[in-house]
């Protein structure tokens, strides 16, 4: 998976544009390889809403999980067969030279749903809008309470991925492997920076994603509250800006 | 090491005697003729096989499996299979090429039964054959060396530089977790954090075990060259311990430097080699047959290696001349000097002094900076030498280091001040690590 960050200040209408059209080119490209999942663009962050359950409670508050000056403008899911592949892919895309696309690896996990990306427009969720969830936890709290309450916590989020994907509502989810097998890819003055880590450090960070429709954003916040790390991390929920041309390529890569 | 017992407890089973196997059998040589017949000295012969083919068996391994762990187990049953069969079949004509597949089919093998049982193998059977697609993909245009494949795995940039050395130590050279340890004079706990670390970037992230494409080699070249050298140092002066050289690691160091040589005859890379090769040489003449340090300008010149000087100087020269050398090839040029004075009378001491001050432009260091005022101290005379090394250790940046105080002593010992000399020396031994250093620190100091 590769995320995103640029400042959201920093980009004229002109360079948002023409960002699109090349990532929209990277995309045709990794698809013609049979490597492309999904990609899209965010809506900005001003938008974003973080949900945590405390003592049953839903806490909700505006704006992103934790405020940054570049901000998560966007993703990538890609099958490429090693990091130098994604890397390189990183490295051409063009938030890579303003700002950071950070590398995380998927962690593979049984008994999810199959992925519905391809097949958006027959799901009975068709007409509805689509939101990222982006997963927050602390590593080392899950560390600490052990291996039986991570998998406990794993089924619940899968539990959670069929009852969506029976309702026509799923899209994707996947955890990610620990921080640690974070790589950043910056471009500056043409030249490829690596950093071994996330874009940023935080006590809690990103563990997983969700990709569903819904309504409206009060369904959206509804359904991430019901993931179980909303209990002890956060889920920040992002509207997804759908593009045009990426029907095509999603289709494109499954046939 | 454990293997060793095994193998003797099994001979002695075996009622074998310890022979003459040893004498046949040459680490450079990567197969040997069976001319000794067989009830001799086996356990010797693999213990010697071990020591000089584990690494480039691990390594082939991780090219075929495509994972550390499983080709550090299957190295392991691979030599533990040797030990059961040798005695019987024989010891193989190409023991390497008898272990990495003895190893191989091991690791399928354990894959095969663990799959039934656990959801995470097909991740790791499709890694297998990933890997091995890559690798032949390849194979044609790059040089067939897996260690140094694995180097740059282990120093890939998306690996942080404090995990990519003890990384490479363990796992290109085999060192263990404490000697590397020991080496950075860090906790055995944070290398082995830090060497975990590394290998779950490697297999999570998807580090691939391949030599980079020629458009990517520069940009990987840099913390490869660290790296070699880190292993030569250790190889050269050991931190602690015993004895002060540890030719093996220096050598393995050199050769991973001549195959970085041809694989990108960069001037950088030249000028490591050259480094290496130049310090090499004098390793003969450094210590005594008891192992106490001899200083440079107290070898025996005689001793040093003509043949690595030759070549050293060689690389040097044409590092030099293409104007795009770096640290590396200036610390070589400093070397070659001192190289081609046959008496320390005849060192170039105002090129030296030239030198580091190339050296220091390119790489600000206060390590750098006593090297200097220490040619200083040859070129205009100990007083010299002294005011640039008190300002140096004012500074505060080398009081921990035992080689200021050292040098220090030393030019007050030649000026005659005697109680500085002395407190210096005890400052020196009180910091110094390793037997020789203290021994000849302690020698010196009885001297006065």
């Amino acid at each position: 998976m590769l995320l995103i960050y640029s400042p959201e200040s920093s980009w004229t209408e002109d360079e948002s544009n023409s960002c699109r059209e090349a990532a929209m080119g990277i995309c045709q490209e990794i698809a013609a390889k049979g490597q492309f999942r999904s990609a899209s663009p965010l809506y900005p962050v001003a938008t974003a809403r973080t949900v945590r359950v405390r003592n049953g409670k839903q806490l909700i508050t505006d704006g992103p999980f934790a405020e940054t000056t570049e901000q998560l403008g966007g993703y990538f899911i890609i099958d490429v067969p090693n990091l130098d592949e994604a890397i390189a892919i990183a490295g051409r895309l063009p938030p890579a030279a303003k700002g950071t696309v950070e590398i995380r690896p998927l962690f593979h996990l049984e008994n999810l749903p199959p992925e519905r990306l391809t097949q958006r427009e027959s799901l009975a969720g068709a007409n509805d809008l689509q939101y990222m969830f982006l997963c927050y936890d602390d590593e080392a709290a899950w560390k600490q309470a052990g291996q039986d309450a991570l998998h406990a916590a794993m089924q619940e989020a899968v539990e959670l991925t069929l009852e969506l994907d029976r309702q026509g509502k799923y899209l994707s989810a996947s955890p990610l492997h620990p921080v640690a097998t974070a790589t950043s890819v910056q471009v500056r003055d043409g030249k490829k920076r690596l950093t071994d880590g996330p874009f940023a450090e935080t006590r809690e960070v990103l563990g997983g994603y969700y990709l569903i429709l819904a309504r409206d954003d009060d369904e959206a916040l509804e359904i991430a509250a019901r993931h179980s790390g909303a209990r002890v991390g956060a889920v920040e929920v992002r509207r997804i800006v759908e593009m045009p041309g990426m029907k095509s390529i999603s289709g494109g890569a499954v046939s | 090491m454990q293997l060793t017992h095994v193998h003797r407890f099994i001979y002695r089973c075996l009622g074998l005697e310890l022979g003459a196997w040893r004498d046949n059998y040459s680490a450079d040589e990567t197969s040997f003729c069976l001319a000794q017949p067989m009830t001799d000295d086996l356990p010797v012969v693999i213990d010697s096989i071990y020591r000089t083919e584990s690494r480039r068996v691990f390594a082939t391994l991780v090219r075929l499996l495509g994972d550390f762990d499983v080709a550090e187990e299957a190295m392991h049953e691979a030599f533990a299979s040797a030990v059961e069969k040798w005695p019987v079949e024989g010891i193989p004509e190409n023991p390497r090429a008898w272990l990495v597949s003895a190893g191989r089919f091991k690791a399928i093998d354990a894959n095969r039964r663990k799959g039934r049982f656990q959801e995470l193998q097909p991740e790791i059977a499709g890694r297998f054959d990933q890997v091995a697609n890559i690798n032949a993909a390849r194979a044609g245009e790059e040089i067939e060396d897996d260690r140094l494949r694995l180097i740059f795995t282990c120093c890939h940039p998306a690996i942080d530089p404090s995990v990519q050395v003890p990384l490479t130590l363990r796992e290109v050279c085999g060192l263990t977790t404490e000697e590397i340890a020991r080496a950075f004079l860090a906790s055995t706990a944070t290398m082995a954090q830090r060497i975990v670390r590394g290998k779950a970037k490697i297999r999570d992230a998807g580090i691939p075990f391949v030599i980079p494409t020629a458009e990517e080699l520069p940009d990987r070249v840099d913390s490869v060259l660290t790296v070699i050298y880190l292993v030569f140092n250790e190889g050269y002066s050991a931190t602690s311990g015993e004895s002060v050289t540890r030719g093996d690691l220096s050598g393995e160091a050199i050769r991973l430097g001549r195959l970085l040589v041809q694989l990108l005859p960069d001037p950088e890379v030249m000028g490591l080699l050259a480094l290496m090769l130049l310090q090499e040489s004098r390793r003969p003449a450094r210590t005594t047959p008891a192992g106490d340090v001899i200083l440079l300008e107290e070898q025996n010149r005689q001793l040093w290696n003509r043949e690595q000087i030759q070549e050293g100087q060689a690389f040097v020269e044409r590092a030099l001349a293409t104007h795009r050398f770096g640290v590396y090839s200036v610390q070589a040029a400093i070397a070659a000097v001192h190289a081609s004075a046959v008496q320390p009378a005849e060192t170039d001491w105002r090129q030296i002094v030239a030198l580091y001050d190339a050296l220091l432009s390119l790489n600000p260091s206060p390590v750098i900076e006593l090297n200097r005022a220490v040619a200083v101290a040859m070129r205009d005379g100990p007083e010299s030498g002294l005011v640039l090394i008190d300002a140096i250790l004012k500074r505060g940046d080398l009081n921990e280091y035992h080689l200021a105080h050292a040098s220090r002593a030393d030019l007050c010992r030649r000026l005659g001040r005697t109680t500085e000399a002395r407190s210096a020396y005890e400052n020196a031994l009180a910091l110094a690590k390793q037997e020789p250093e203290r021994r000849f620190l302690l020698n010196r100091l009885t001297q006065i």
